[in-house]
């Protein structure tokens, strides 16, 4: 339950990071994908399960306010299984250790954006590819591994909190029981 | 207490044996369930929008608050140190600007352009008008939509244009009880109908997500008799076109080469509005649609 709260609570505190705080901080008019970073490092820590829940509700959070075409789903969608996919990485897993994840969130940006680039402007035949990438999926990846950085950190704090916060639980429980 | 257990041994029992691959099938069933129960009837999802607005809006309200505060602050420090710099630079500027002031008054083509402005901006105050604050911007980098503060409960719908700096910002696409989502003009999907100011030509005003950095947007399909249109000419919305009321002002043409096929002419435009610093709007809360009907 506390982490269902707090796993809500971040979805929630890194949607607003992502579209109300950092367009205060654009860099080259670009944004960092912040819910990606989150999907992938809690995928990453706790597994496909987990990261494909953070996943969906992330996107699900975009889809109600940005969705494509007033769409619901899309988002959801992709990030889920963006997050389902870290979650196969999750036994490379050691420590406080930022750079497997660093590689992760970098290839994840790469795919998340080339899926949208091949949806939505691809079929609709701009088939510069190479100058989006310049101008649109370079810049956010830089800036996203950046953010990275910092924000893995704080997710592992969190996320090992949890996990002792959880232990002692189950060892009360199993005092309890037996 | 047997009962008890028996029940969270066998919610545990549930818990492993719904694996995580059974776990993403579902919920891809789910997701693609919900993208087809939308594609079909938009209104469904209304509701969860709604309650979703409810819990984020007074969150982005806050934030906006005390980003607006920040920067006033940051202003008004500023404003101490330079001050005396200012000074000395302003007398300077005095007589440099009134040269130019002589210069700018010799120039009719200027005021006539001026002029042409001042009829716009009060072709304007005939309609009913509402004032919001942009408090999120699109999470990705792919689009140019953001979100504002005011929603249905301020009369707000879908299809209705927003203004700023006296030009056209965009169109409202979804809307909540408080927020509304607007598509910015220089956004990569938008397509407007619009025509030259003076002479009436008809184009269609598209954003280029490449040329976003430079500040412009396309134009294409613009017909003319030859010498008629030329750079530094306004573009306003189209009577002809459907969701825009007439005559709300874009920008001014850059540059226009002639197509290869001889017959129309694209190019590009200076948006009127500065799309970066967008921090406050206005909502033409008449619908072009309804305004007909009525009439």
């Amino acid at each position: 339950m506390r982490r269902k709260i707090t796993l809500a609570l971040l979805i929630l505190a890194c949607f607003l990071l992502q579209c109300s705080v950092f367009c205060f901080f654009e860099i080259a008019s670009v944004v960092p994908n912040i819910l990606l970073i989150l999907t992938i490092s809690f995928g990453f820590m706790q597994g496909k399960k987990e990261g494909l829940l953070v996943g969906f509700f992330s996107g699900l959070l975009i889809d109600l306010f940005y969705g494509i075409g007033s769409v619901l789903g899309v988002y959801a969608l992709i990030y889920m299984y963006l997050g389902f996919f870290s979650g196969f990485f999750c036994k490379v897993y050691f420590d406080e250790d930022v750079k497997v994840p660093m590689v992760m969130i970098a290839g994840s940006d790469l795919i998340y954006n080339t899926a949208v680039y091949l949806f939505l402007f691809l079929l609709r035949g701009k088939l510069n590819y190479f100058a989006y990438l310049r101008s649109v999926v370079l810049p956010e990846l830089v800036y996203t591994v950046l953010v990275t950085i910092v924000l893995y950190r704080i997710f592992y704090r969190i996320n090992k909190y949890l996990v002792k916060k959880e232990a002692r639980g189950k060892m009360a429980l199993w005092l309890r029981n037996y | 207490m047997g009962a008890f257990n028996k029940g969270k041994e066998m919610r545990k029992k549930f818990k492993i044996n719904l694996k995580s691959k059974h776990l993403i099938v579902i919920m891809t069933i789910v997701a693609l369930s919900m993208i087809l129960l939308t594609l079909s009837s938009q209104s469904v999802a209304a509701p969860v929008r709604n309650a979703a607005g409810y819990v984020v809006v007074p969150f982005q309200n806050g934030i906006n608050a005390v980003g607006k505060w920040l920067t006033a602050q940051a202003d008004s420090l500023r404003d101490v140190k330079e001050l005396a710099q200012e000074n000395a630079q302003l007398k300077a500027k005095v007589d440099e600007l009134t040269m130019q002031n002589n210069l700018l008054l010799q120039s009719q083509t200027e005021l006539d352009r001026l002029e042409k402005l001042y009829e716009l901006s009060s072709e304007y105050s005939q309609y009913n008008m509402v004032g919001a604050e942009v408090i999120s911007k699109d999470p990705g980098n792919w689009y140019s939509t953001f979100v504002i503060n005011k929603g249905t409960r301020d009369g707000l719908a879908v299809d209705m244009n927003v203004l700023a700096d006296g030009g056209l910002v965009g169109i409202i696409t979804e809307v909540g009880d408080n927020w509304a989502t607007v598509r910015s003009v220089i956004d990569d999907t938008s397509n407007v109908s619009a025509m030259v100011a003076n002479t009436s030509d008809h184009c269609v005003v598209t954003g280029n997500l490449l040329k976003m950095n430079e500040g412009k947007i396309d134009f294409t399909q613009l017909t003319y008799e030859e010498g008629k249109v030329q750079e530094g000419d306004a573009i306003v919305t189209s009577n002809v076109s459907e969701k825009f009321q007439t005559g709300l002002l874009i920008g001014y043409i850059s540059d226009m080469q002639l197509d290869s096929n001889n017959l129309t002419t694209s190019g590009t435009i200076i948006p009127s509005v500065d799309f970066r610093h967008l921090r406050e709007v206005l909502i033409i809360t008449d619908l072009k649609q309804s305004k007909e009907e009525q009439e």
